[in-house]
């Protein structure tokens, strides 16, 4: 991830300076509160809003989200990491250790008997009555809450904080802001908005509306998201996506490559829009957009690349 | 009251020993699922913590006192639960395929409790009024249907139930559509009958909602023996042909609609465990409530360990195995009764 810190352009490499200069301090001041306090276990307040108790220095930590689990390998504290969730397949490393059942299906069983002295839950997902059996059984569990690229950043942070990883952590979050910062800038030349179809499922068509980290992906990325609306996740027919004309769309991998190769002739057939006209269906790899991880970033670049290649050439 | 005594002390000294039987087919049944579980202990260790010893295991300790105890009685209670359902709705419709799923009743409980939570009510007492509501709507459509044609025939009423049944999944496939909730995928697999989703303090609730029902079963049981022969035979010996079989329906009903608000849909219970038990020790009712309590407790503790332990990642809901013995039974009971 560390060579993909591409040259600058010049106001915004001043603006990453002094940027940079504050988050040292931040860091230095962080650190003496951390010194200060070592020993006794510290009382922090969750994503979640709740207060929750976390070791000091935590060896045992068990993951309950695959977003989490990258988080925690980026920070490249994955000794600590004595339990993950089934679909925790990132990076390959994460597969081999052992498996606490499903982030929605979590099995209690097992991750009381891996003795975790910390739990990292995420607050969308995890059923609340085994985050609330963890805790009276005296397991702490902190829980993250990552909607968007701003609070994935700060759940770096955080994560780093409890896994006194604060330098580390400190390092990561300036180069996830200057990534995204790069990204906000190029767009920022154009005024260009291609209107953009981001497909989720295949049957039904399912997109992303407002609220959504996939919506403000693409806004980021200097693109129309047809799907905007109150609803997260609204359904569509092809009749209506047809009548939304877009210039773009854009697929997830969630389904197998044989099916998505269907799925983009499929698109095809249409052979009246845009999208179909200047050869624009593109399919990307699903955990990049559904998972709030600092491979979020990636994802904003692919996108960016998709909706404006005249710009990230 | 003189002549019945010698009738009485049989009876009882009957009850006592297959309660005695079947309790200890309760614990060996506990027992086994205290002691297995998705992580692997060595058994020398389970015993030391089952035998009091938990302080030098703290972590198996809270493993088997404090994730399977609640699990293996809400097993228990609803195994229970749900062969009483099978055994009462078996005896008042007179008919040896009757039971609350496939009566419809489950299904009606499973609409009311997934509007409750859909209207964001809490678990109690919001989303179990609903989930009881539904249970009394199914079971007065079921009956309403059934009893148009030709008084109660067997098929009629279990067709009803089917198509009651069906016509509840489809208005659960309806409400689900329209969720774009997160909690969705633990509603399909409630639907499916789990028991994962136990805790301490639900498992006790359900106990103290459940156990006065079993009592006043039992109290029932010598009036359902005389149902049996009939209404003009009940109503000349003295049994309240009308009232009787509605509060019996309502305990039922209450019953079932909250064990299905706990566990979701467990199908095919209540017709394994009675007629298992009917072929054993006889049609007598008083002998039969005490059977289905235990038996049908460890039947399900059975049948959830057998979910636990099949696959190799995670879990499969209870209901797939209740479903896989029960569905075959219930073709074996169809072809029989017919002929």
């Amino acid at each position: 991830m560390d060579e993909t810190v591409r040259p600058l352009n010049m106001p915004s490499c001043a603006n990453f300076a002094t940027r940079r200069k504050l988050y040292s301090i931040a860091a230095m001041l962080m650190l003496v509160l951390v010194f200060a306090k070592t020993g006794e276990p510290r009382l922090l307040r969750d994503q979640a809003g709740r207060t929750v108790s976390v070791p000091d220095n935590p060896l045992r930590v068990v993951s309950l989200a695959p977003s989490i689990t990258e988080i925690i390998f980026a920070l490249g504290e994955s000794g600590r990491l004595k339990g993950v969730t089934q679909h925790c397949d990132f990076p390959e490393a994460a597969k081999s250790l052992p498996k606490v059942g499903s982030y929605v299906h979590l099995d209690l069983e097992r991750i009381v008997a891996l003795k975790p002295d910390l739990c990292i839950a995420v607050r969308d997902g995890n059923p609340e009555n085994v985050v609330t059996e963890l805790e009276a059984l005296g397991i702490p569990v902190y829980a993250v809450d990552p909607r968007n690229l701003d609070t994935a950043v700060d759940t770096v942070l955080e994560v780093g904080q409890l896994l006194d990883a604060t330098t580390k952590a400190q390092r990561l979050a300036i180069e996830m802001r200057a990534r995204i910062e790069r990204v906000t800038e190029r767009v920022a030349k154009t005024r260009l908005r291609p209107r953009v179809f981001f497909q989720i499922g295949d049957a039904p068509i399912v997109s992303a509306g407002n609220n959504t980290v996939i919506s403000e992906l693409i806004v980021a990325a200097g693109g129309q998201n047809l799907a905007e609306g109150p609803t997260s996740y609204p359904r569509f027919s092809m009749e209506q996506v047809l009548a939304l004309q877009p210039e773009i769309v854009i697929i997830t991998s969630m389904t197998k490559e044989v099916d998505l190769q269907q799925m983009c002739a499929e698109w095809r057939k249409y052979e009246g829009l845009p999208a179909v006209r200047d050869n624009r269906i593109f399919v990307v790899e699903a955990d990049l957009f559904d998972r709030v991880t600092p491979r979020l970033i990636d994802g904003l670049e692919t996108l960016a690349g998709i909706i404006h290649p005249e710009l990230f050439r | 009251m003189k002549a019945t005594a010698p009738y009485v002390y049989p009876i009882l000294k009957r009850i006592l020993t297959v309660s005695l039987v079947l309790g200890l087919l309760l614990i060996i049944s506990a027992f086994l699922g205290l002691s297995m579980g998705s992580t692997a202990q060595n058994i020398r260790q389970i015993l030391a913590v089952l035998s009091g010893r938990a302080d030098q295991y703290p972590t198996l300790s809270n493993i088997v006192w404090r994730i399977r105890l609640p699990r293996v009685i809400l097993a228990a209670l609803v195994g229970a639960t749900l062969s009483l359902g099978g055994l009462v709705f078996q005896a008042l419709l007179r008919n040896p395929l009757a039971e609350p799923y496939i009566l419809g009743i489950s299904g009606g409980s499973a609409v009311g409790a997934i509007i409750g939570i859909l209207l964001g009510m809490s678990p109690f007492p919001g989303v179990a009024f609903f989930a009881f509501a539904g249970s009394m709507a199914t079971l007065l459509l079921v009956l309403l249907i059934a009893s148009t044609r030709s008084a109660m025939k067997k098929d009629t009423l279990i067709l009803a139930g089917v198509m009651v049944n069906a016509f509840c999944s489809s208005v659960i496939m309806f409400l689900i559509s329209l969720t774009q909730d997160s909690r969705l995928h633990n509603i399909l697999f409630w639907l499916m009958g789990d028991l994962s989703l136990s805790d301490t303090h639900r498992t006790l609730m359900l106990m103290v909602s459940l156990l006065p029902c079993f009592v006043a079963l039992f109290l029932f049981a010598r009036p359902m023996n005389i149902l049996l022969l009939g209404e003009e035979m009940a109503a000349n010996m003295g049994v309240d042909v009308r009232l009787t079989p509605l509060v019996l329906l309502l305990i039922t009903s209450f019953m079932v609609s909250i064990v299905v608000c706990h566990t979701g849909l467990l199908g095919f219970v209540g017709l394994v465990i009675p007629h298992l038990l009917r072929l054993l020790f006889g049609p007598d009712h008083r002998l039969l409530v005490p059977a289905c309590i235990l038996g049908g407790g460890a039947y399900l503790i059975l049948c959830d360990l057998l979910a636990r332990s099949l696959p190799s990642q995670g879990e499969m809901p209870v209901g797939v195995i209740t479903a896989m013995i029960g569905a075959p039974l219930f073709i074996l009971l169809l072809r029989r009764s017919r002929r």
